[in-house]
């Protein structure tokens, strides 16, 4: 069994070899290679976002969440909404976009951006504690089969508010506020161009949001009750800890990243129907790759899915979107574990 | 002749069982009773024996066949059974469908294991062979589950769950029978007529059981042969009186110094 | 034994073959349901302008048959799937394939195809996926659904997105009869063509019914449902447990191809996103639960509804902030939630002694007044979600004090 799909695999990559080799030259290029590189930590750092919620979610309260990529959907749509508000021309808006680059302006302006994801994140919170509480709570105890009918019905009517609330055309920023952010320098000061700046901002504002997860989850008092109850929660229900409380604060917190995620995301590009199933699909592949429930093999998992996927839109496009299912599989088949086994013993 | 010789494993760095080499033999009906402090390797012996576990070194032999590296299905097929500490019956199922169960190993065109068994199996029905409905009968009679016969598994009370357990294990027609604590959870009341049920039944078939117990006296009461073990080894091999000669392995077995 | 009628425990009973026997309310339901199924072109030409449609029923159908593979896996061995769509996927692009590329233009050979590809594909996934149970098998499922729907998309052999349609492309030929043929009639999609391959449909699902009957109820049946509960006890019962999942999940597959190579006959058009995509999955899923998973006819006829629904429902139009939306999404959501919290049995489940549905009935019968006391409870449970959601918010925003 093993040897005929080998077999299979080796008549397919025969018929795309001209193909691949042409296209890892391609990506082989020093400066071609950089880009992508960066675009798939961005991605990797997005994915992160999204995938930490769906495993902490995953490994306290033991529920797949399928309605979490409507989150980082949503995050988006709202930020269109509130960044549109508060940065631009209107009566509310804080500035508008500075028209060239100037460091007080210009910076000021990028605080503004991140301060609009931020109350689009926070909005999000209480759509997470109504989903935890009115939906899912009644049925922690009941067959895995029922978790995944109403994550999924919750998705459904998520999906069609979007629709229902922001139509169907794509919704984004200004053009301007994109151009504004890319006219600080950065890469550029390292003498490489085709990296825009709005990449960098998502990485460094990802990066900051991941380095405090972790801190919150080893170092704050709260974190540590939510790993203890990821352990043994009857052993923290003895120790006085209300699991009630501890899931449905885990819940907001993925809904708050997915939703911070979503509008990082929407400051580069634009909020469209689809994105939410697509997030939701590639975080699958990244817990699985990380190890359900392990926030370290989600860090890991979504810069190899990121990276990966923007790789092979040089190398072969045509499989760019296979690669990470190819990926989950040979996980799954040769260390089903994960690379991190389960979240709670290490974050 | 079911013969472990120099079985070996462990967990990390924990040794669980070390060199262990046990003989029981066949159809001779005795009773023999594992006993041993928590951690001595006792289910683990049973585990290997089995083929729940594979050991690193040594080998399992069961009628001068080495089965070290069989799986545990066809063991079973050989006439080598086994029951579980925890309970673990078919919950959704009613006594007699359990027992059922258990026999389908039994049945002639669809006990076997290959596709042609299966594809067989799909052209009958399951509860309309009659032969197989009669050893039902017998089997519920043996174990005294005759009221609750039609009663779901999951709602019976734990002492005619662990009955029901050893009888799907009796209607694999064992010719050794290896029982991990069947009296584990079991109330006072119900142990003896649980274990008592056990060698009424072991005897009348000449069935050689191996039950892992922690209560001496019913060790006492119904061994033909003793095997303590402590930290993976075989600690001594006797009579039910050594027990009581020991001193040592009164010492382990009760944690106290006399 | 022969077909007949037999009394047991002062309850009637008709028996239609070996084993099989119905209560006259499960005959009664049979029987009309046969009945308004193969009528289906005549009730929707007298249904006019109402939203009874064979397109979304013949779906359903299709889907459905799916679905009843999906839940020998899902009832049986406590199996979710999460990547059925590769199946139904596999059966439809290999009749799409062997149209449009080798010409074979007979409908049953076709079909025979589909279900050769359906058990390789099955069997070739579910050898790796056996080693798995819970939700590491819905995810291992999902991964290969994926990675063949990702493979097919990319390439342009197979039609990339937009798929291949069922057809020949012969030169010389009306684009008519290039299409498949059943019996000497060309499938051209038109009414009379439709409906033959409709009634053929129906027999396929009703031999396919039957089959499923019997597995069930079978010694195989009662051994996946020992592996389900206890899978370890099973295996020292002496059961192959691995070999038997793996035969399930071929059977379970092979249903998934004949109704993908139904779904290719009646549409004359496949695309990944309509037959392999990991939300196709889902709905084949969603239909057993919905139909309820604990019982034969019930996924057949979730497909039904589940598809009937949606089509419906997407006729329902609010007008948003951002002009009409079709509601169809958030109204099969609402469905699905109120299958989870009070219908979790199904619709076929609810409907029989034990669901809720039936019981309701008896003690409304018995007792009408009880009716009041259910909204009661209703409005309480109710209030008490909104106040439980209000009272964590303020928690997570404001702290507890």
């Amino acid at each position: 069994m093993v040897t005929s799909s080998i077999a299979l695999l080796e008549a397919n990559s025969v018929l795309l070899q001209s193909g691949i080799i042409e296209g890892l030259q391609n990506l082989l290029q020093p400066d071609t290679f950089i880009v992508q590189t960066i675009n798939g930590i961005r991605f990797g750092f997005i994915l992160f976002l999204i995938a930490a919620g769906l495993t902490v979610i995953l490994g306290i309260l033991d529920v797949l969440n399928l309605a979490h990529g409507e989150l980082y959907a949503l995050g988006a749509y709202v930020a269109a909404s509130v960044g549109g508000f508060l940065v631009g021309e209107g009566t509310a808006a804080i500035m508008a976009p500075p028209s060239s680059f100037d460091p007080v302006t210009s910076f000021a302006f990028v605080g503004v951006l991140i301060l609009a994801a931020l109350i689009s994140a926070l909005i999000l919170v209480p759509i997470g504690v109504v989903m935890e509480t009115v939906f899912i709570r009644p049925i922690y105890e009941r067959d895995q089969v029922y978790q995944l009918v109403l994550t999924f019905a919750l998705l459904l009517i998520i999906a069609n508010m979007i629709e229902f609330i922001w139509g169907s055309n794509p919704q984004k920023l200004d053009l301007s506020t994109k151009t504004a952010v890319n006219d600080i320098p950065t890469f550029e000061l390292l003498g490489l161009s085709g990296v825009p700046s709005i990449v960098t901002l998502i990485m460094v504002v990802s990066l900051v949001v991941g380095v405090g997860l972790f801190y919150f989850f080893s170092k704050t008092k709260t974190g540590r009750i939510i790993r203890a109850t990821a352990i043994d929660r009857e052993m923290a229900t003895a120790l006085g800890v209300s699991p009630d409380r501890t899931f449905t604060l885990v819940f907001a917190l993925g809904a708050f990243l997915a939703g911070f995620g979503g509008a990082m995301e929407l400051v580069r590009t634009a909020a469209n129907p689809g994105m939410g199933e697509s997030a939701l699909v590639l975080s699958f592949v990244v817990i699985v790759v990380g190890g359900l429930g392990s926030l370290r093999g989600a860090v890991v998992g979504a810069l190899v899915i990121g990276v990966l996927q923007n790789w092979m839109t040089v190398v072969e496009p045509s499989l760019e979107s296979a690669a990470p299912f190819a990926v989950m599989v040979i996980v799954l088949l040769v260390k089903p574990e994960g690379l991190f086994g389960t979240w709670g013993e290490r974050t | 002749m079911l013969e472990a010789d120099g079985l070996k494993k462990s967990f990390g760095n924990i040794v669980a069982t070390d060199d262990v080499s046990v003989q029981f033999g066949k159809e001779d009906g005795e009773m023999v009773f594992i006993v041993g402090p928590n951690g001595a390797g006792k289910s683990t012996l049973v585990n290997l024996l089995t083929g729940l576990l594979e050991p690193d070194e040594g080998a399992v032999t069961l009628d001068g066949q080495d089965i070290t590296t069989m799986r545990a299905d066809q063991r079973v097929h050989e006439g080598l059974v086994r029951s579980f500490q925890v309970v673990k019956v078919f919950e959704e199922m009613t006594v007699r469908e359990n027992i059922r169960t258990a026999l389908l190993i039994k049945r002639k065109k669809t006990g076997g294991l290959g596709p042609r068994a299966i594809w067989e199996g799909l052209f009958s029905l399951d509860d309309e062979h009659e032969a197989i409905e009669r050893t039902i009968d017998d089997l519920v009679e043996q174990f005294r589950l005759d009221d609750v016969e039609e009663a779901i598994a999951e709602e019976l009370p734990h002492g005619d769950r662990k009955l029901l357990d050893v009888a799907m294990s009796f209607a694999l027609d064992p010719n050794y029978l290896l029982l991990d604590e069947p009296t584990s959870g079991v109330s006072a009341q119900e142990t003896d007529y649980v274990i008592e049920t056990i060698v009424e039944v072991s005897e009348s078939q000449n069935v050689t059981t191996v039950t892992i117990e922690h209560d001496m006296d019913l060790v006492k009461n119904h061994a033909d042969r003793v095997i303590a073990l402590h930290q993976g080894s075989v600690h001594g091999e006797g009579p039910p009186t050594m027990l009581e000669t020991d001193q040592e392995l009164r010492r382990l077995l009760l944690g106290v110094e006399e | 034994m022969t077909p007949g009628i037999s009394r047991e425990d002062g309850q009637l009973k008709i028996r239609i073959m070996k084993g099989m026997e119905l209560t006259v309310r499960e005959t009664l339901g049979l029987v009309a349901g046969l009945v308004i199924l193969f009528n289906l072109p005549t009730i929707t030409t007298l249904a006019g302008d109402l939203p009874i449609r064979q397109r979304p029923i013949y779906r359903g159908i299709v889907f459905g048959l799916a679905a009843v593979g999906l839940n020998l896996l899902l009832r049986h061995s406590e199996l979710v799937s999460f990547g059925h769509a590769a199946f139904f996927g596999t059966g439809a692009y290999t009749v799409a394939v062997l149209v449009s590329d080798y010409q074979v233009k007979s409908a049953t050979v076709l079909l025979v195809a589909a279900i050769v590809a359906a058990t390789l594909m099955a069997a070739l996934i579910g050898y790796f996926t056996l080693p798995h149970t819970g939700l590491y098998f819905a995810l291992i499922t999902l991964a290969f659904g994926q990675l063949l729907f990702s493979i097919v998309k990319g390439q342009r052999a197979l039609g990339g997105t937009d798929g291949i349609s069922v057809r020949t492309g012969e030169a010389g030929v009306t684009i008519l009869e290039q299409f498949p043929t059943l019996f000497g009639i060309q499938l051209t999609g038109q009414e009379v063509p439709n409906t033959i391959l409709l009634w053929f449909t129906l027999v396929v699902v009703i031999i396919s019914m039957l089959v499923m009957y019997r597995i069930v109820k079978s010694p195989f049946g009662r051994a996946l449902d020992a592996i389900g509960q206890e899978r370890t006890r099973a295996r020292f019962l002496g059961l192959p447990v691995k070999r038997y999942v793996w035969a399930a999940f071929i059977i379970s597959g092979i249903y998934g191809g004949i109704g993908g190579g139904l779904f290719a006959l009646y549409f004359r058009s496949v695309a990944p996103g309509e037959t392999l995509q990991v939300f196709v999955s889902g709905d084949i899923l969603y239909m057993a639960i919905l139909g309820g998973f604990g019982t034969l006819t019930g996924p057949l006829i979730g497909g039904i509804v589940l598809e009937t629904l949606a089509n419906i429902a997407n006729e329902v139009v609010f007008t948003g902030p951002a002009g009409e939306t079709q509601m169809g999404r958030f109204i099969t959501g609402a469905v699905l939630l109120l299958i989870v919290f009070v219908f979790p049995k199904g619709i076929v489940g609810s409907l029989k002694p034990g669901g809720r549905v039936f019981e309701g009935a008896k003690t409304l019968k018995n007792d009408p007044t009880v009716a009041g006391p259910w909204f009661r409870q209703f409005g309480q449970v109710t209030v008490e979600a909104a106040k439980r959601s209000v009272k964590n918010v303020r928690y997570l925003l404001f702290g507890v004090k």
